[in-house]
């Protein structure tokens, strides 16, 4: 009799305990403090801005591996330079620069008594670091675009001189990107942590991050344009899946979204608010010409012909953006209307010049792709079919995407896109010259010399002079011309979805940047 | 095998207190020289996955540039892959043993730490389950059974048929349309840990765990209905009823705890059930959990990864039905249906 | 799994109707009826779905993305304007067969054990039970992603670790009836008579076990394909552009906020398959008294429950 009651409570016991341990085990959570809404919160700034955005590769600028980095990295790394929204080049970190006459060496005045988030002084010596650290730390994937640098000369704490080892008038355009963005000195005693414990001076300060899903940060007082900054906590979410991203906007859980062209309708019927703001950003596919069959001109022309951009803009962007064959939008000043109709949508004349290659009866190919659903490389995969090419889609997971396409130059033909860069010579050149970052021939393939020179030309016209629209175009034509390991989909402008209670976001043309914006209520 | 075969009433032979500890302490030997083979194979399944993987580490590990010949078998070396299967079984289990499951291939993290991040999501939500199954099926099949052949036992079959065949994924969708994209009440994906914030902690994990749930409630909802109205109509039950014991007390204190066993042991062999479940609202709720982490690495032949998740996940379902045995034990052991 | 392959009986043995299952007495309930024709159905959807589609799943219409059911496409199409009707006709055949696959790797991998077991002696039998156990401890699902890391991302690749997996349920049902039968008088009769093992098992076990095997078998099944429609859904084995029934689902999800009732159609295509399977197993299993069998999770596996199905043997007097 006495037995019963006990086993009873035994039960209930056991209940309890897995409740508690559901608790316990819970409270175990990933790594990193929690986010102290309430720290953030300074003179005039508040709220909380939720930006659903991919995660970066590293929070690491000198080993981050996507150019896509830049946007998520400016939130905790202020650049030496700063682009304005329609692209032109203004003070950043330093307050001004002046190119010596002959254009081989450039001098900057830095702003005084600048500070890093850990209290390490940001002057002249922490910028010859960085840009050290830049060109010589073994993994780095800036050391290319630095490598114009050929010194740097500590002037006084607030002045320092770039020497060059060639003409080069784009460099402030080129520091206002991840290759200027200063990370504290005193973390380089530990590169290992950098990746993921940043330390910078930039508009707001990494709390904690958990990869693959959230990063938490707070607005820096330090950041030298604080007053700009009107927003107390900032969080970047990373949502794989397009419903989801419109899910979590109307749930609230984030406040500012960035959206395919197909979701605007639903996101606008839902009542957000929607920006549409022109960007660098092209689509495109990644083709190497050093691995059989692109190795064949006419193979590369003919997926070229059999691609129709006008669908795949009308499906994939709901017709948000434009139809493109070279890297830079129209209106941009690189823009070639040369270019403007390279290859009219012909699945006939692809089958004819496959013929000619030597695949009369067609051929196969792998598309590698990331994303399981990817809506994109299925419909490139049903434009191929019919002019006889079987592609076979692969698919890999987006964080070894750079690693492979990039670093290890693996893979034949990717589905990509270009995320821009400040200096439009320093796009040109991370796509196509021979250690560019997108050159997916890098070492194996040799660029031809027309390509180099007009690249190099480009580079030693001043941006201010009249002739420099047309150098930078003779560049781009040459470039997508001679060189066609990129085939050129469509543009695709920044489409934000956003709560009518954020206000003040600009439109930036590279880098999207939060001065100004505000969050209500 | 008969040496365990232990009488259940020998009356008087040895103090109750006594005998009884004897009873535990040999299932309990009895018990492990049967686990005891069950986790070693397991796990030795487990690890030789990736002798069976013709994927190559090494080059991953040094780069396309760096992976020469010699450096490729230094490497191998060091890491212990050119020794005999079995040596490396083991060396990697007693490894395991101490909480160190070895290096990504490829990020060069821990594996532990990559699980240990991760596991709280899916723990939250498999613990959450299991309660929700138990209450939403303890209850359903209880109801039914007491009101047998009414409309809620009619409906409760119709309900529970059709929700089993229903895969968590399905039922996860559906959630996400109902309460995230209709009525905007709880979020649609993410995850938030409960030391960040309970009530949002709570909100993230609900239409998950309800999603896991649907499927293992309706099946201890069916079983224990079953059971139920066989208990019931047994002759001590009767009897108590005759006796004049109010319905209430007779139905928790003797019917569910007689009924609950076979109830309890659909939890525990639809664990793993769960567990896949939980591999499917991770993907529709996109939860950062061990199923994304097993589905990653599986795509990039991560083999440390995937060893690590397969160890640890089989460790947990072993463990639940440990717990779960000790439940029904308990609950047999002092309910051998003969009232006293 | 299956919820129907888990009955709990607490120990009692089937002693009912041993009633060989025919087409004929399982035809009278009206549930196999049911059960039966949706199985015809998706069968030759499975033969022929391709060519029976009303259209070409493949063709991509730029023009008639996410509309919703019409006269022209009765089941709306998707987002790539393809006709969802056609995609779900075309990809039975690759859901059912892999499904199928593997429950023929589970079938003869555990039936034969299963058989073999009772006359093997005492260390094969706990050598078998163990290895049954272990392999119960690995969730298939994990299972089966695990061993795409090992071979390589096919369909093909993750539904043998299924079938593997699917071994323990039919090795533990084929045993324990087999046990039941094998312990009958009229089998130690014909031992006694001379008559080999193998002849003992072909002419008196294997029939009377049967019934049992079809009921785990149409179980087994259901539990498959619900495995393959939730592997395509992670995107393991999906070859675009080639559909498949978790692949589709997999795709709704994505563009929910413009297709809303999306899902539901191969939700309920998955859902009303697998149902029927369950029908049909619970339909033989009641035509058969095919016994309702003790199948414990391996910590589970104590002394008692090893006793409790061993209790056919000792409950008979020694010969």
């Amino acid at each position: 009799m006495s037995l019963r009651p006990r086993a009873a409570r035994r039960g209930v016991a056991l209940a309890a305990g897995l409740a508690l341990a559901l608790l316990a085990a819970a409270c175990g959570s990933s790594t990193g403090t929690s986010t102290a809404s309430a720290s953030g919160a300074t003179a005039g700034a508040s709220g909380t801005l939720n930006w659903e955005w991919e995660l970066p590769t590293s929070w690491d600028p000198v080993t981050s591996t996507a150019g896509w980095d830049m946007h998520v990295l400016g939130l905790v790394y202020a650049s030496l330079t700063t682009l304005d929204p329609s692209g032109s080049v203004g003070p950043g970190l330093a307050t001004s620069w002046k190119y010596a006459p002959d254009g081989k060496s450039v001098t900057f005045t830095l702003r005084p008594g600048l500070k890093f988030t850990d209290g390490t002084p940001l002057n002249a010596t922490a910028v010859q670091q960085n840009i050290e650290r830049g060109q010589k730390q073994s993994n780095s994937t800036v050391a290319a675009e630095l490598s114009v640098i050929s010194k740097v000369v500590v002037n006084s704490p607030t002045s320092f001189t770039l020497d060059l080892a060639q003409v080069d008038y784009q460099v402030p355009d080129l520091l206002a990107g991840k290759d200027g963005m200063m990370v504290s000195p005193a973390a380089f005693k530990n590169p290992g942590s950098l990746p993921t414990h940043p330390v910078g001076a930039g508009p707001f300060k990494l709390t904690s991050y958990v990869p693959d899903s959230h990063a938490d940060l707070v607005r820096n007082p330090g950041y030298w344009d604080a007053s700009q900054i009107h927003v107390a906590n900032f969080t970047v979410q990373s949502i794989t899946q397009p419903e989801q991203i419109l899910a979590s906007l109307e749930s609230g859980q984030v406040n500012v979204a960035y959206i395919a062209g197909n979701q605007v309708a639903s996101a606008k019927a839902a009542g957000f608010k929607i920006a549409v703001i022109p960007s660098e950003v092209v689509n495109e596919l990644d083709i190497q010409t050093t691995s059989a069959p692109f190795n064949k001109p006419q193979v590369v022309q003919a997926i070229n012909y059999a691609i129709n951009r006008q669908a795949i803009l009308q499906v994939q962007a709901a017709g948000y953006g434009a139809v493109s064959y070279q890297p830079f939008p129209k209106g941009f000043v690189g823009y070639s209307s040369t270019l403007a109709s390279l290859y009219p949508y012909n699945p006939a004349k692809a089958r004819q010049l496959l013929a000619q290659a030597g695949y009369p009866h067609g051929l196969q190919l792998t598309l590698t792709t990331v994303s399981t659903s990817d809506s994109l490389a299925e419909q490139i995969q049903g434009q191929l079919k019919q002019a006889g090419i079987t592609a076979v889609i692969k698919d890999i997971p987006s964080d070894t995407e750079t690693q492979y396409l990039y670093l290890d130059k693996t893979i034949p033909l990717a589905i990509d896109g270009t995320a821009g860069r400040m200096s439009p010579v320093e796009m040109l050149d991370v796509l196509y010259s021979q250690q560019g970052l997108m050159n997916v021939d890098g070492k194996a393939g040799t660029v031809p010399s027309p390509v180099n020179q007009a690249l190099a030309k480009a580079l030693t016209v001043p941006l201010d002079s009249p002739s420099y629209p047309a150098a930078l175009r003779d560049a781009v034509t040459t470039a997508v011309q001679d060189e066609p390991i990129h085939i050129w989909l469509y543009t695709n402008p920044r489409i934000f979805a956003y709560s009518p209670k954020v206000t003040g976001i600009p439109f930036d043309l590279v880098q999207q940047r939060w001065e100004g914006v505000r969050v209500a209520g | 095998m008969t040496v365990l075969n232990m009488p259940r009433a020998a009356a008087g032979a040895t103090p109750p207190r006594r005998r009884r500890g004897r009873i535990i302490a040999t299932r309990l030997g009895g018990g492990l020289a049967v686990l005891l083979p069950i986790v070693l194979i397991s796990t030795f399944i487990t690890y030789s996955l990736g002798a069976l993987s013709n994927s190559d580490p090494a080059a991953t590990i040094l780069g396309q540039d760096a992976a020469t010949p010699a450096a490729v078998a230094r490497l191998n070396h060091s890491m212990g892959l050119d020794r005999p299967l079995i040596v490396q079984y083991w060396s990697w289990l007693t490894q395991a043993l101490h909480g160190n499951l070895g290096r990504s291939y490829f990020t060069q993290i821990p594996v532990a730490q990559s699980i240990a991040q991760r596991l709280p999501v899916d723990l939250s939500i498999a613990l959450l389950a299991v309660l929700l199954a138990i209450v939403i099926g303890g209850t359903a099949g209880t109801v039914a059974a007491v009101r047998r052949g009414g409309w809620f036992d009619r409906g409760v079959t119709v309900v529970c048929s059709a929700a089993s065949t229903l895969p968590a994924f399905v039922v996860g969708i559906i959630l996400v349309v109902l309460f995230a994209m209709t009525v905007h009440w709880l979020p649609a994906n993410g995850y938030v840990g409960p030391s960040t914030s309970v009530p949002q902690w709570l909100a993230h994990i609900i239409l998950p765990s309800l999603a896991l749930s649907l499927a293992v409630s309706a099946d201890i909802a069916r079983q224990l209905r079953t059971s139920l109205v066989d208990v019931l109509e047994r002759n001590y039950i009767v009897g108590a009823r005759v006796r004049g014991l109010p319905y209430r007390r007779i139905l928790f204190r003797h019917a569910l705890r007689n009924a609950a066993g076979p109830a309890l042991t659909i939890l525990g062999n639809d664990f793993p059930l769960m567990l896949a479940g939980a591999v499917a609202a991770e993907a529709v709720f996109s939860l950062p959990g061990l199923g994304q982490l097993l589905l990653e690495s599986a795509q990039t032949r991560d083999i440390p990864v995937v060893q690590g998740l397969l160890l640890v996940i089989s460790c947990f379902v072993i463990v639940v039905n440990l717990i779960v045995n000790v439940t029904l034990n308990g609950l047999y052991r002092t309910s051998d249906g003969i009232g006293t | 799994m299956s919820s129907g392959a888990v009955q709990a009986a607490a120990g009692r043995p089937a002693r009912g109707r041993r009633s060989l299952i025919g087409p004929r007495s399982v035809l009278r309930l009206p549930s196999a009826r049911v059960a039966i024709a949706v199985l015809i159905g998706i069968g030759i959807l499975t033969v022929f779905g391709a060519t029976l589609a009303p259209q070409n799943p493949l063709t991509i219409n730029a023009n008639a993305l996410f509309q919703g059911p019409s006269s022209h496409h009765l089941l709306g199409t998707d987002y790539l304007g393809r006709d969802v009707l056609s995609r779900l006709m075309a990809g039975t055949r690759l859901s059912v067969l892999t499904a199928l696959e593997a429950v023929g790797i589970g079938l003869v991998l555990g039936t034969v054990p299963g058989v073999a077991t009772v006359f093997l002696g005492r260390w094969f039998d706990f050598t078998a039970n163990r290895v049954t156990d272990a392999l119960m401890t690995l969730p298939s699902i994990f299972f089966a992603v695990a061993v795409t890391a090992a071979l390589g991302n096919g369909l093909v690749q993750a539904m043998v670790p299924i079938g593997i997996l699917l071994a323990p349920f039919f090795f533990r049902v084929t045993r324990a009836a087999t046990l039941e039968h094998a312990r009958a008088q009229y089998v130690e009769a014909a031992e006694l008579l001379g008559a080999s093992k193998l002849h003992v098992v072909r002419v008196h076990v294997l029939r009377k076990v049967l019934p049992t095997i079809a009921v785990t078998t149409a179980s087994m099944t259901a539990a498959a394909l619900l495995s393959v429609s939730f592997l395509t859904f992670l995107g393991i084995g999906v070859q675009p552009p080639a559909p498949t029934w978790g692949g589709v689902l997999s795709s709704d999800l994505d563009y929910l906020a413009q297709a809303p009732w999306a899902p539901f159609i191969p939700g309920a295509l998955i859902a009303v398959t697998v149902g029927a399977l369950n029908a049909l197993a619970d339909a033989f299993r009641d035509r058969s008294g095919a016994g309702t069998l003790l199948l414990t999770a391996p910590a589970a596996v104590t002394p008692e429950t090893l006793e409790r199905v061993d209790d056919d043997r000792r409950s008979q007097p020694a010969a």
